[in-house]
């Protein structure tokens, strides 16, 4: 056995130095290789794991928005018709209601006037009567008062009438 | 010049006592490359890997992938992981090296029964005996550790040592036994593949190289790199399945 060892070169020293040696290489190794790489790849992993279903999400998030969006747009739309309409109602309504009070507004005035003028002719008439009187009197008392021929009578009366 | 091909590394020089093969010379020199190695990927390490980082992270992100193609459990794997990539690395480290220029032809001369004998400071690890075994032994005991781990003290002993009262009577004991030997057989057969196909290309490569010196050595360069990567994947895969193999429960 001693022999066969020799033959095939196997010693003791270098066997124990070549298992040492593999020890410290196995270390050294799985203190500076492995250790911090494979942390690294996981790390690394589960980032980008994490930044594909953030995206996933971010995704999702974006079309149930713009679904939204579309849903409050519509009925944004259906509101503001509806707004128009009632509005456009109102107005319509709001005119009739205006002429038919200017119509009767303008009836109203329009008889205030014609009342106001007849009690004016009424009051005028009235005068005139009361004013006839007195010139009556006046050209009667001219008359009995002073000889009177044809051409101081049409002077009188042109008097008169002038005098008015 | 006379070719010398020995089984045996050929000592350089002897420090207290202590010979130093061209083998063992090499594994220094790999071991430091891999320790270098690590520790310059270990100061710039950040999440968006650049150059260096990005081969390291190919590498052994594929070895994970491929002991958990085996174990097809993360956790085992990560178990695992540290001891079936660093035989890799080092083996293929230890393939190649031996790869370099200088091979058979820088070194000392020395006198081999009265001869005057050029020795090769390069010689590939893996084409000395010490270091095949001591990886060969790593790989089992760690083997009997995982399992150990695994299924218990009890449990793992059952697998070896099986009473031949018990249901087939005496075959349990039998194939007991075997698996023993085939524990030893492991070691063995881890050991010499590995030398055997390292060492032959070595020898390979010497012969070549002296009967043609120019181009034609060049093919049987690139399958040596071909073969030192396959023999490196065959170690770490079978020690791999030899892990995955003693965590399993026997029935």
């Amino acid at each position: 056995m001693g022999e066969l060892a020799l033959s095939l070169g196997i010693n003791g020293k270098l066997f124990i130095a070549q298992l040492i040696n593999f020890a410290i290489v196995l270390f050294v190794l799985y203190r500076f290789a492995y250790k911090p790489v494979l942390r690294m790849l996981e790390d690394r992993t589960q980032r980008i794991e994490k930044g594909i279903a953030d995206a996933e999400a971010s995704q999702k998030k974006l079309t149930e928005m713009t679904e939204k969006e579309k849903d409050v747009l519509s009925e944004a739309k259906k509101q503001a018709k509806q707004i128009i309409m009632a509005a456009e109602d109102q107005a319509l309504k709001n005119r009739d209601e205006i002429i038919a009070n200017a119509k009767e507004e303008s009836t109203r005035l329009l008889q205030q006037a014609q009342k106001n003028m007849e009690d004016q002719k009424m009051q005028m008439i009235n005068e005139v009567k009361k004013d006839l009187g007195t010139i009556v009197l006046m050209a009667v008392e001219k008359v009995i008062g002073e000889k009177v021929d044809h051409v101081k009578d049409a002077k009188m009366i042109n008097d008169a009438i002038n005098e008015n | 010049m006379e070719i010398e091909i020995s089984l045996v590394p050929e000592i350089i020089t002897e420090i207290a006592g202590f010979p130093i093969t061209n083998t063992f010379f090499m594994t220094v020199i790999v071991s430091m490359l891999i320790i270098v190695g690590s520790y310059i990927l270990s100061r710039r390490i950040s999440t968006v890997p650049r150059g260096f980082q990005n081969i390291v992270e190919i590498i052994l992100e594929s070895l994970l992938g491929l002991v958990d193609s085996v174990t097809g459990n993360r956790a085992q794997s990560k178990k695992f992981f540290p001891i079936v990539a660093t035989i890799f690395i080092f083996v293929i480290l230890s393939n190649w090296v031996g790869l370099l220029p200088g091979m058979g032809t820088v070194g000392v001369e020395q006198v081999h029964h009265g001869e005057n004998v050029l020795v090769s400071f390069v010689r590939s690890p893996s084409a000395d005996l010490n270091l095949t075994i001591a990886l060969a032994l790593v790989s089992v005991i760690a083997a009997q550790y995982f399992g150990i781990r695994a299924v218990g003290f009890k449990g793992y002993l059952g697998k070896f040592f099986v009473s031949p009262f018990k249901k087939p009577y005496g075959i349990g004991t039998f194939v007991g036994v075997l698996e023993i030997i085939s524990e030893f057989a492991k070691v063995v057969s881890f050991s010499f593949r590995l030398f055997g196909n390292v060492f032959a290309g070595e020898v390979l490569l010497i012969v070549m190289l002296s009967l043609v010196h120019y181009i034609v050595p060049v093919p049987f360069l690139l399958l040596e790199v071909f073969v030192g990567f396959i023999q490196a994947l065959v170690f770490s895969m079978l020690a791999l399945v030899f892990f995955k193999m003693a965590t399993e429960a026997h029935h």
